[in-house]
């Protein structure tokens, strides 16, 4: 398959179908909130529910300094066996690049 | 009984019908014209109305968008947009948009 | 109308994008697809944050609760 073969040859019709066929796979989640997640998709629904395995989660937290007012930008990262995801805070799902 | 009563609002209806003109009958008289668009936030659009839904996601051409930032007013142009009607606060027919 | 609607949304598919969100992210990319909720999928998808390029995804899908607009990439 070409790296960049078009979605319509890989049996997309609708938005939803690119999560389908992340199913079981390592996908990337851009959430609300300044928060990331990279984990194995299990179970997903319409609503982008999901439950994903084995998952990092990403937390961008930008805090002020009492002193100076300046802006510090500080990552957090955490590890999870097993999460839900609520549909309704999802921005962003891309599934592993299917080179 | 009932009889006078409904012949009553019978004659009422056609003058009631002649003031009354459904909202989005008034945003069908304004296809193929232009529209100023507020939204929600501090954003507005303004643009020639090609076609809308009845959830008010529309279809504009030779659209301007302005975004109201603590900076000062910033424009960019767009050549066709479809607009999501999830964000919209008010249409006004015309569309000279904000000064 | 709505049919109208359609035809562009069709003539839109397979064609360049820019799809802003509220937050005022803005994605470029073509787009493969998209349903009534706006939910949208995208290839080659490019995030923009205040202008500047900030991540490369092979293909996204956006949910369409964020979507602002879609529009017609021309230029850039």
């Amino acid at each position: 398959m070409d790296e960049h073969a078009p979605l319509e040859s890989a049996g997309i019709e609708e938005p939803l179908d690119l999560v389908r066929l992340s199913l079981d796979e390592r996908i990337y989640v851009k959430l609300r909130g300044d928060r990331e997640l990279r984990g194995k998709l299990h179970a997903y629904d319409g609503h982008l529910n999901m439950v994903l395995g084995d998952v990092e989660e990403t937390i961008t937290v930008v805090d002020v300094d009492e002193d100076t007012l300046k802006e510090v930008i500080r990552i957090v990262k955490r590890n999870c066996e097993m999460l839900f995801v609520r549909g309704d805070g999802v921005i962003l799902v891309s599934p592993p690049s299917r080179a | 009984m009932s009889a006078p009563n409904s012949s009553g609002s019978a004659n009422a209806a056609p003058a009631v019908a002649s003031i009354h003109q459904l909202p989005l009958e008034l945003i069908d008289s304004c296809i193929g014209s232009k529209i100023w668009v507020v939204m929600k936030s501090e954003k507005e659009f303004t643009g020639t109305l090609k076609y809308f839904d009845d959830y008010v996601n529309m279809v504009l051409e030779d659209v301007t968008e302005f975004e109201n930032t603590p900076e000062g007013r910033k424009t960019t142009k767009l050549e066709q947009i479809l607009l999501n009607g999830n964000n919209i606060c008010m249409l006004i027919p015309g569309g000279e948009g904000p000064q | 109308m709505e049919q109208q609607q359609q035809d562009f949304t069709s003539f839109l598919i397979g064609r360049p994008v820019i799809v802003k969100l509220n937050s005022g992210v803005d994605y470029r990319g073509i787009l493969a697809c998209l349903d009534g909720y706006m939910n949208i999928a995208l290839e080659q998808t490019e995030e923009y944050v205040n202008g500047q390029l900030k991540n490369k995804y092979g293909d996204t899908f956006i949910r369409g609760n964020n979507v602002l607009y879609i529009s017609t990439a021309k230029g850039h």
